[in-house]
């Protein structure tokens, strides 16, 4: 199953489905052009309101992640963000700064973040790897 | 003035109902938006039912004020009425009329009805029509009087207690099944209000909720808001649990080497004062609805 929403978890619901959609198209599980389910089927497979689906995918089409079509459904598009770079870099660096004071608290050094970073750097290019041979395969 | 520009589906303001002098419904507000799916949780005898019957005009507010699509359901009765279905608790047919002569029943009353719905419903449910209500389960009649609910498309959904007495593995699967059909059909605009002391079964699909007790709100808040909000800290140390300024906590738990602490907001700030403790061992997570439920209400 692609999704899993956890009610445990202090994030909405909808943004748990916007990070996975991020998550599964940023290793190449989605790929663009892939179609996203539709709204009824998902919200009766996740057990939660219809309101929650579509309000994660505005937030996904917002964000230019997918794009939905007029009686087709969603689709993941080909990564290309409407923002400027200054803008992208904005945004990242909000979520760089998050981390940089919890590895502080965690007390994790600068070259031992570092190091990490390098590794999950690593571990998405291994999914994407292996997904890509999967579809080859299949 | 709180609502008069508001698009809300239904405003209760300062709603005020006692039977005799046993007060119902003391000063309660409400306001669901077109679209959501709004929960009004609280015990029984909590004045879900009296306030359900005064949008419906079977009970006149004592004090306070009712509005429905904007109007008075006591002056426009019958405008209202026909934009809403409502689901009582107990649901009684007349046991001699088949499923189908049922539900042509209920259509002949009604300016439209949906025979795909019907149908896709009938059979998700594997509901016999020719088969005569009387001899149904409690269960399968909740689920014919559900689909008699939504085939005429009303734009508000009124359920009171709709999974009470039923089978518990059969009752979640059929709400989800009935709110996700209704809503689908006219995202945005079908809006749906469910009574309930029952409220795992509805964590999920609720987007916002009114918990009522002694006919009061007690709290009125979005589910997402909710588990943003209330959390649950949990942490091990090594040796005695130490002491933690704490205040505003729900409800604080200290057993020699653990920490158990319920906090309503500021649950961040809690767990990065309790990390600073270096506990062995330390968890945050969100209270389901039915926990947030138990939690302000004791």
């Amino acid at each position: 199953m692609l999704f899993q929403i956890n009610f445990k978890s202090a994030k909405p619901v909808y943004l748990q489905l916007v990070d996975q959609v991020k998550s599964a198209a940023a290793a190449g599980l989605l790929r663009a052009g892939d179609a996203l389910p539709s709204i009824r089927p998902l919200s009766e497979e996740l057990r939660v309101n219809r309101n929650t689906v579509a309000k994660a995918y505005t937030q996904l089409e917002a964000e230019g992640i997918i794009e939905s079509q007029q009686g087709r459904g969603c689709f993941v598009r080909v990564p290309q963000s409407a923002l400027r770079k200054d803008a992208r870099r904005r945004l990242l660096v909000t979520g760089v700064d998050e981390v940089v004071v919890q590895a502080h608290h965690l007390q994790f050094s600068r070259s031992d973040l570092m190091t990490l970073v390098e590794e999950r750097f690593d571990a998405l290019a291994a999914r994407q790897t292996s997904y890509a041979q999967k579809q080859g395969t299949s | 003035m709180s609502g008069n520009t508001s698009p809300a589906v239904i405003d209760l303001d300062h709603l005020g109902y006692a039977y005799g002098r046993a007060e119902a419904v003391h000063d309660l507000s409400l306001h669901v938006k077109p679209g959501r799916c709004y929960g009004l949780f609280g015990r029984n005898g909590a004045g879900k039912t009296t306030t359900m019957r005064c949008l419906l005009n079977l009970l006149r507010p004592q004090r306070g004020s009712v509005r429905v699509f904007g109007m008075d359901p006591s002056r426009r009765e019958v405008e209202v009425k026909r934009r809403i279905s409502f689901v009582p608790d107990a649901v009684a047919f007349y046991p001699w009329m088949t499923v189908r002569e049922t539900l042509d029943y209920l259509a002949s009353f009604r300016r439209t009805w949906n025979r795909d719905t019907e149908r896709d419903l009938l059979g998700r449910f594997r509901l016999n029509p020719d088969q005569k209500t009387g001899a149904l389960s409690k269960g399968q009649r909740t689920q014919v009087a559900l689909v008699g609910a939504i085939c005429p498309e009303p734009e508000l959904l009124l359920l009171d207690e709709p999974t009470s007495g039923l089978d518990p593995i059969v009752r979640r699967e059929f709400i989800q099944t009935v709110i996700g059909a209704y809503q689908d059909a006219d995202p945005g605009n079908h809006t749906v209000l469910v009574s309930t002391h029952l409220i795992s079964e509805f964590e999920g699909l609720i987007d916002e909720f009114t918990i009522v007790d002694a006919g009061r709100a007690v709290l009125a808040i979005e589910a997402d808001h909710a588990r943003e909000r209330y959390q649950r800290i949990r942490a091990r140390f090594a040796g005695a649990a130490p002491a933690l300024d704490v205040a505003g906590a729900l409800r604080i738990h200290r057993s020699d080497r653990e920490l158990d602490i319920v906090v309503a907001g500021e649950g961040d700030r809690l767990l990065a004062d309790v990390q600073r403790l270096a506990p062995e061992w330390c968890q945050a997570e969100s209270l389901s609805l039915e926990e947030v439920f138990v939690a302000t209400l004791s």
